[in-house]
């Protein structure tokens, strides 16, 4: 599953409104460059929120995801061209052909988990979210 | 590499409301269907968002905000919360450590249903330069 976002000032400042993270190195340009940065930067959480919802279409809906883990590595800014990809990890495998849903759990045997690599890249190569992975159930 | 004092720290619980129209927004802003439910990452409001606040604001926990990165986050889930319910959601400093010049501080949540089931557990690593 992959997305390809180009980030803008509107996207950051309607994530920031929404989750309540109001830091001005979001918002603010003169203020983020006051503090050595290029100007505002989008919020990790903002890439993490992306990248869960590209894993949450790869797992099936978002309900069946247990786990998510975001490194955040690279700064974001707008203008800046990421694609998230979140995809089947060869270990631990996908569910077989024709079986949609992995088995319910019986008694005390835990439901199987799937995992997925997550990862989002920068136009020009460079990786912003590392390490960072997906489980569902 | 030294130990701060604030480790082990645990704040008061919070409860918070999954809110529809705020969950629609955030759906949006992060281009999720804003009619699928409530997205997985709305942890970073109901667990993180509702229970950070009370680290950045404790003068003991002394966290210079402006050179503050959000390093690493982690989200694990029982099982997701509805639109409309309420959850109660409570933070502790797991640990806090500084190493040339570089404090990292590890901020857990808990969040749980109103009946004290287990919603998800939210693990941050803010990384604060000196």
């Amino acid at each position: 599953m992959t997305r390809t976002v180009t980030f803008t000032k509107e996207q950051i400042a309607a994530y920031a409104e929404a989750s309540g993270d109001h830091n001005p190195i979001h918002l603010d340009d003169d203020f983020a460059r006051s503090v050595g940065l290029p100007g505002v930067i989008a919020h990790g959480m903002l890439q993490m929120g992306i990248a869960g919802a590209v894993a949450a279409e790869a797992a099936g809906g978002g309900d069946r995801l247990r786990r998510l883990v975001c490194r955040f590595s690279g700064m974001v800014v707008p203008g800046d061209r990421v694609t998230f990809t979140a995809e089947q990890m060869a270990q631990g495998g996908a569910p077989a052909a024709g079986s949609a849903r992995p088995r319910a759990s019986r008694g005390d045997v835990p439901p199987q988990t799937f995992k997925l690599d997550v990862r989002a890249v920068k136009e020009n190569g460079e990786a912003v979210l590392t390490k960072s992975s997906a489980e569902y159930v | 590499m030294t130990e701060a004092g604030v480790a082990g720290r645990t704040y008061p619980a919070v409860t918070f409301e999954i809110d529809k129209d705020r969950v629609a927004a955030f759906a949006r802003a992060i281009g999720a269907d804003p009619a699928a439910g409530v997205p997985p990452t709305f942890a970073a409001v109901y667990s993180l968002g509702a229970t950070a606040p009370q680290l950045f604001e404790d003068p003991e926990a002394a966290i210079d905000f402006a050179k503050l990165l959000h390093a690493e986050q982690e989200f694990e889930w029982t099982r997701h919360p509805e639109r409309g319910e309420t959850v109660t959601s409570q933070g502790r400093i797991a640990s806090d450590m500084s190493r040339r010049g570089i404090r990292f501080v590890s901020f857990e949540t808990e969040t749980k249903g109103v009946d004290g089931d287990d919603i998800c557990k939210s693990r941050a690593l803010f990384v604060i330069r000196q």
